[in-house]
């Protein structure tokens, strides 16, 4: 499977017209082409397709991402010592804790949001509260995220300086104490994790009103009724517990998207992560970068989907009996 | 509705401690030369390599020209002055040149400066195995050798005029850290030691880089302490960072020029506008091995029809110069005799008819062919809107033109290397030095090479290659300007507009020349500074 995904995934790449000479010093009179040709034999880029994708596989078989292509030569993956000691971070290791932090607030503040939205809009099916949260995540959806993030940082960070503008940390940043380090990092994020938000509540907030509404209406939750209990336990107990279960299988289906960024977010708030690192990489043709991010993708696919039917088994009872006979 | 009251109640909670008397202040105050204080900008891009040879970006070459010197340097009127030379002789026969390096000069870690380090540079740059785009111009140097520490002395086979210019541009490596390196990828690459002005404090990847005054510097410590360059890929986040007080300088588009500063005083309070000549022009090409193009008729015919003024006041709000020659308007190189082609369209349709184009259906056409060409272009703004109004104007003459924009390297890769295009719309920069020999003379038309629009002219040629080998200016001049002149004659490019460079800078930046020199408004930034009552707390933001 991750063979065969990494072959297209090469391939379309390669495919693309151009390489990392063309792009690094395509325009400049003072570069000759012969010294282009050296570079792309120095990286092998001379080669048939199959044999460059063969050379990349070997290296990968040893679990080595390779370098990059642009200049700057840092490893794809995790940081390497050279032989004084000094340490070269490695790409994917920087950008990813910063896409993996604000990924985690945003899908954590989407789900928790959802459920109360959902929740509520399904006990008031209908009525005011629930036509209202419907307009409002739809508004969510459908507004464009970097006009709005414009705006917002336009009106709180320009014309009211209450939160930072673009960045992930201030200047002096290294000055401060721990506790305003963890404020001001917060500050930071506060418009990036919002933007992000927004556009995601609309499916997970329908999908917790939709499957409320759905159970309400069996007959177990009519028993619960008739048996007496109160409507609070009749809602979060028997209720949204089973409403919650198809929420494990999106749960899972997110993992490979906690290491992907949104190239726009990223570049307006000015955010080192994930999103800009792969965009830049399509842009230069640099082939390992590509290829080391699709490749952590395509196996965090693989397992978000393993991950999702395990704990889908172990919360469902009736699937795991199911897979018992 | 839950998520704003919480947002809301995040804003509240975190965001309370920022004063605004900003505005209060009065900017405008005189005040004396201090020392100290910190300046901050924003780059769209990180540096790749601190070490320019290697690295080939823009936001690497910026930041390594404040830490790194080269042999010479261009004095604010475009001269050339020594840089870690005291003085050079170029001989005779134009084939020797002899630097004089300054003496007792350190570099930021205490090791003194020496030929030894120049020819290592020179060694470094044109080894084989080093991966950099610029080593042809060196490797023009037969020998260079170390007459003792402070002189060095490169020979060439046969005289080579922007040899100078060169020098200029060659940042001068230390050889005590990097001789047990591999260039290609090393430490030192993150982490240089240089000589100029300011030396690397430190680098948070992704976010910002901040310099720090060098106090070995070979010209003297520089008045501005810090410099922090911050990394922010989108324009208008910049702008919104410039406005709100947290960057102190950027480039700013037209627009933003000529529309947003003149409708806010509270801006003009605080920030100054700059504009001079930018280093760039945007040309319309023509694939001359294609027809019609080779038929200098027609060529000559959309050059009339194009209106450049209409483009210039439309593109760029009216901020930008028509050029007649590929050199920066008002310096040395600029043919100042050449008459411009004016806009006239009946003129065109004229030309066109001499070649034997009839209309028909408002489309002109010459043996059942109708003139009909696309323009491609790379995915920018301007040029798309430039595309834009030449399309219109030649539709109105009747050639029948479409436009297809493409990103950057598909467009080198499928259009420019293999030349299959009709016509472009690009730009190329305006070089300090004349010589243009890779991109108008006739052997440089191989893939990869400059003359893809495949100019080729027995004279110009003759004059490229008579203006490498003279290096007196009067005599140069006059082979530059017959070339500029035989080149406007031809029309391989109808030369549309020299953009001008739009800067905003900060009030509290005491010490920028208000009259921008030919070298441009950043030229004496180590005179800049900030007095003490303007400077930021930086704890506050």
């Amino acid at each position: 499977m991750l063979i065969g995904i990494s072959l297209i995934s090469f391939f379309i790449m390669h495919l693309a017209p151009g390489d990392i000479t063309s792009n690094e010093s395509a325009f400049n009179p003072k570069a000759s082409e012969e010294s282009r040709q050296k570079l792309r034999e120095m990286y092998n880029l001379d080669k048939p397709i199959i044999v460059q994708y063969g050379l990349w596989l070997k290296r990968i078989a040893k679990l080595d991402f390779g370098h990059s292509f642009a200049s700057h030569q840092r490893p794809v993956l995790w940081q390497e010592k050279d032989k004084n000691g000094n340490i070269k971070p490695g790409l994917i290791q920087k950008a990813l804790p910063i896409t993996l932090l604000i990924n985690l607030l945003t899908i954590f503040l989407i789900f928790s949001i959802s459920i109360v939205l959902g929740t509520i809009a399904a006990i008031r099916k209908n009525k005011i509260p629930d036509r209202l949260i419907t307009l409002f995540v739809f508004v969510g959806f459908a507004i464009p995220g970097f006009w709005l993030a414009l705006l917002l940082m336009y009106s709180l960070g320009v014309s009211n300086q209450i939160l930072p503008i673009s960045g992930l940390h201030s200047i002096g940043y290294e000055q401060m104490g721990l506790i305003t380090q963890f404020i001001d990092m917060l500050k930071h994020l506060i418009l990036p994790v919002f933007i992000s938000c927004l556009s995601g509540l609309a499916g997970i907030s329908l999908y917790v009103r939709n499957g409320m509404i759905e159970i309400l209406n069996q007959d177990f939750i009519k028993t619960a009724r008739a048996k007496g209990l109160y409507e609070k336990k009749v809602i979060f107990v028997h209720t949204l517990k089973n409403a919650l279960l198809p929420l494990i299988t999106i749960l899972g289906l997110s993992i490979p998207g906690l290491i992907g960024g949104s190239v726009i977010a990223e570049s307006i708030f000015a955010i080192p992560g994930m999103g800009k690192l792969f965009y830049d990489a399509v842009l230069m043709r640099d082939f390992p970068v590509v290829m080391g991010i699709l490749t952590i993708g395509s196996i965090l696919t693989l397992l978000g989907n393993l991950i999702a039917d395990l704990s889908y088994a172990w919360a469902d009872p009736r699937i795991r009996r199911g897979l018992s006979k | 509705m839950r998520l704003i009251l919480t947002s809301l109640f995040f804003i509240c909670l975190f965001g309370c401690n920022k004063s605004q008397t900003e505005d209060v202040i009065n900017f405008d105050e005189e005040a004396s030369q201090e020392s100290g204080g910190t300046l901050t900008n924003a780059m769209i891009g990180e540096p790749n390599n601190l070490i320019a040879m290697i690295a080939g970006d823009g936001a690497s070459s910026a930041i390594a020209g404040q830490i790194f010197n080269s042999l010479l340097k261009y004095d604010e009127n475009l001269e050339f002055e020594g840089d870690l030379a005291e003085s050079w002789e170029v001989s005779k026969d134009y084939k020797t040149i002899k630097f004089n390096l300054k003496t007792q000069k350190k570099w930021s870690d205490e090791q003194p400066i020496t030929c030894k380090d120049v020819l290592f540079t020179w060694k470094a740059v044109t080894h084989p195995d080093t991966r950099t785009p610029y080593g042809s111009d060196y490797q023009l140097v037969s020998s260079a050798e170390c007459v003792n520490d402070y002189q060095f002395i490169a020979k060439y086979n046969e005289p080579y005029a922007p040899a100078l210019e060169t020098w200029a541009s060659l940042h001068i490596l230390p050889e005590h850290l990097l001789k047990n390196e591999d260039i290609n990828n090393t430490y030192f690459s993150l982490n240089p030691v240089g000589s100029n002005y300011f030396a690397l404090d430190s680098w948070v990847t992704g976010q910002q880089l901040k310099l720090k005054a060098n106090p070995n510097a070979i010209h003297g410590k520089p008045l501005i302490e810090n410099k922090v360059s911050r990394i922010i890929p989108d324009l208008s986040s910049q702008f919104m960072e410039l406005i709100a007080g947290n960057i102190d300088l950027m480039s700013i588009n037209p627009i933003q020029y000529s529309r947003v500063f003149p409708n806010r005083s509270e801006l003009n309070n605080k920030i100054n506008l700059y504009k001079e000549m930018g280093n760039g022009y945007t040309y319309f090409g023509f694939n001359l091995n294609k027809k019609p193009f080779d038929d200098i008729n027609i060529r000559k015919a959309i050059s009339y029809a194009i209106d450049r003024q209409e483009i210039i006041d439309g593109v760029l709000l009216g901020l930008g110069e028509e050029i007649t020659s590929p050199y920066k308007p008002g310096t040395y190189w600029e043919n100042k005799n050449i008459k411009k082609l004016s806009f006239n369209p009946q003129k065109a349709k004229e030309l066109l008819e001499k070649s034997g184009y009839r209309l028909n259906n408002n489309i002109y056409e010459k043996d059942g062919i109708p003139l009909s060409f696309e323009i491609l272009t790379n995915q920018n703004k301007q040029r798309e809107m430039t595309a834009v109004l030449i399309q219109r104007r030649l539709q109105d003459i009747g050639i029948d033109v479409s436009i297809r924009v493409i990103e950057w390297a598909s467009f080198v890769n499928r259009f420019i290397k293999t030349g299959e295009f009709q016509a472009v719309v690009l730009g190329w920069s305006l070089s300090l030095d004349p010589d243009q020999y890779s991109i108008w003379h006739s052997s440089q038309q191989g893939p990869g090479q400059f003359n893809f629009i495949g100019y080729s002219n027995k004279r110009v040629d003759d004059l490229l290659e008579k203006g490498r080998r003279e290096l007196n200016k009067e005599k140069r001049k006059a082979i530059y300007d017959e070339f500029s002149a035989i080149l406007y004659e031809d029309q391989p490019i109808v030369y549309l507009y020299a953009g001008y460079g739009l800067s905003a800078i900060h009030k509290k930046i005491k010490g920028v020349k208000k009259l921008s020199p030919p070298a441009g408004i950043y030229h004496n930034d180590y005179e800049w500074f900030v007095p003490t009552k303007f400077r930021r707390n930086e704890m506050s933001l």
